[in-house]
């Protein structure tokens, strides 16, 4: 199975990059749709169904934190599963946006196979959550 | 909700040994960046800053329970391999705006991880990265070379209060 994928981040050769190891790792990559911040993002999920969304935090005109506050006042967080890939490991910005209802938080830098391995397992515990 | 705000003169509170240590720490860091994302082999190197006044470099301010800014400088030679190899083009497919965009990203993705391992229980915020001439004060900072395959690449950060937050 292919999976659609959102990539929420605000650096254009950031979401490249994304984008490619996805592909490299061998993750099964079907379509997938970019947007530079949490605004777009949304606009993006009004037009396109995704099975997974990885976002950044810091981001112009709506940042990480908003974004999920949105997905979650929309429902999207329970049929989604988002992932955060960030910059920052410090763990009070972890807990922040797992409790927000992240399913997953990546710290940069990450290889290929250790981001395959967390989309992996941020869609395993969300198909087992619904069987 | 108010904070207590207090200020530290950072650098005359640091030992020798943490001195050691946080530079150790940003060498490593900045080596395994390059590697993991950046698919270019970085190791320590000698301090030789005759390169500084024409290297390519970027200053990411950060705030929060840190305050501070890191500094990155790139030969301009060590710029087109970073750049292609983290598009996945060749050198020469790479643009200039392009190249620009993968150093301002190799900056805020090595102060993210540079600060996060630092002080793993603070609060942080980065302010987007912004490239400048080399400013960077000789005192008062951690800092480290690393040589690459082609070109060197220096980092310093400053920090410059500690603000305990409620």
């Amino acid at each position: 199975m292919a999976y659609s994928v959102l990539i929420v981040d605000d650096s254009p050769v950031m979401r490249s990059f994304i984008r490619r190891v996805m592909r490299l790792s061998g993750f099964e990559l079907g379509e997938c749709w970019e947007a530079s911040n949490g605004e777009e993002a949304l606009s993006e999920l009004k037009e396109h169904a995704v099975d997974v969304i990885l976002t950044d935090i810091n981001m112009p005109k709506m940042n990480g934190e908003e974004f999920l506050r949105r997905l979650e006042e929309m429902g999207t967080l329970r049929s989604v599963p988002t992932l955060v890939i960030s910059t920052d490991a410090t763990k009070n910005r972890i807990l922040r946006m797992l409790s927000l209802g992240a399913d997953g938080y990546m710290t940069k830098p990450f290889s290929p196979e250790s981001l395959r391995e967390e989309l992996e397992r941020v869609l395993g515990a969300r198909n087992a959550s619904r069987a | 909700m108010p904070h207590e705000l207090e200020h530290l003169e950072a650098a005359g509170q640091r030992d020798a040994g943490q001195e050691a240590e946080f530079t150790a720490t940003l060498g490593r860091l900045a080596g395994e960046v390059l590697e993991t994302m950046f698919f270019a082999e970085a190791v320590a190197a000698e301090c030789e800053h005759g390169w500084l006044p024409d290297a390519v470099a970027v200053r990411v301010d950060f705030e929060g329970s840190h305050c501070g800014e890191m500094w990155l400088a790139l030969t301009p030679a060590a710029i087109p391999s970073i750049a292609s190899a983290f598009l996945g083009l060749e050198p020469e497919e790479t643009g200039e705006e392009q190249s620009a965009q993968v150093i301002l990203e190799l900056a805020n993705i090595l102060c993210g991880a540079v600060l996060s391992s630092l002080w793993p229980e603070s609060r942080l915020l980065l302010d987007p990265p912004k490239s400048t001439a080399w400013e960077c004060p000789d005192e008062g900072v951690w800092h480290c070379c690393l040589a690459l395959d082609e070109g060197a690449l220096a980092i310093s950060i400053r920090l410059s209060g500690v603000k305990e937050l409620a």
